[in-house]
């Protein structure tokens, strides 16, 4: 544990992470498009499960909405990550001990599992099938709920980290 | 159908549920705008950073204890908005900051105007504190 503590007082101390933390502009900027990435993110998100879950776009192949989002999704996920990584080591002190800033990771990784598994489990079958398959169709609904309830989780636990800033 | 709309509301419910809050956190839920504070003391040192700076400051009880003070103020960007420097501080020095109490913790404060010894005066408050004239008082000519 105190070793962990060691890389992150050696993390912020270094003189980039300090330069940003201290900045004016850097700061702000980093922090902006952390959110706008996100947002766009998850947009392409909800869309993607409303289909999944079948409340929403039905007329629309289930295999060709969750394959032409896809990459949108990985495109703005990873500068949403990235912006996030680099806000974390601004302050890694600070997010290690929030408490909502670990419920947050917890919630990222169940969604990035959900995911992996809809993906692992889904790979094998032939898109055209997918909506005749009623196994695919009760996965798709299950990892889309799941997906809609720990991404809310995620963005929540998120926006709250700054109320356990000390 | 019912499903459909039981699960729509549960989304939209859950995103509504982030709404409350502005900027990074709210003053209200933090401090108490009816309880200000005039501490004069050592400033330990100034904690120069993002999202929120920190003034921490070391005053005298009446009892002779020396409390020490965690009082948050505004950004970088709005500190120099204002006038402000970080070299504007040295570790030791006096000053004087009016503040408001924090609701929880005792020894947390919200920053609102900073008096330094040569006579200079800078608003430090962040954005959602009480319309105190704080930003006023710092800069007479606003008025």
């Amino acid at each position: 544990m105190s070793s962990i503590v060691a890389t992150f007082e050696w993390l912020e101390g270094l003189a980039w992470t300090t330069a940003l933390r201290e900045s004016p502009y850097g700061y702000p900027l980093l922090e902006t498009s952390h959110v706008a990435f996100i947002v766009v993110f998850a947009g392409l998100v909800i869309t993607m499960d409303l289909r999944l879950a079948g409340l929403a776009f039905n007329q629309a192949p289930l295999a060709q909405i969750q394959q032409r989002l896809l990459p949108w999704q990985i495109g703005t996920f990873v500068p949403s990550a990235l912006t996030g990584i680099l806000l974390f080591c601004v302050d890694p002190l600070r997010y290690y001990r929030n408490v909502l800033f670990l419920a947050k990771l917890t919630f990222l990784l169940l969604a990035g599992l959900n995911a992996l598994a809809f993906h692992i489990k889904t790979s094998r079958k032939p898109a055209e099938g997918w909506d005749q398959d009623s196994s695919v169709i009760a996965m798709a609904r299950l990892a889309g709920v799941a997906s809609l309830v720990l991404w809310s989780l995620t963005i929540i636990a998120g926006r709250l980290i700054p109320n356990n800033w000390f | 159908m019912k499903m459909k709309t039981f699960l729509g509301v549960l989304v939209l419910g859950a995103f509504g549920a982030a709404k409350p809050g502005f900027a990074h956190h709210a003053f209200a839920a933090e401090y108490d705008a009816t309880e200000p504070l005039t501490l004069t003391g050592v400033v330990v040192t100034v904690d120069w950073s993002n999202p929120h700076s920190y003034i921490h400051l070391d005053t005298k009880e009446k009892n002779g204890e020396v409390k020490h003070w965690m009082i948050e103020i505004a950004a970088p960007s709005q500190l120099l908005r204002h006038g402000l420097r970080k070299v504007d501080f040295t570790d030791g020095m006096t000053a004087t900051v009016k503040a408001y109490q924090a609701k929880t913790d005792p020894t947390l404060a919200n920053g609102r105007l900073l008096e330094l010894k040569d006579g200079r005066s800078f608003y430090i408050g962040s954005v959602g504190g009480p319309n105190d004239g704080a930003e006023t008082q710092a800069h007479p000519f606003l008025q």
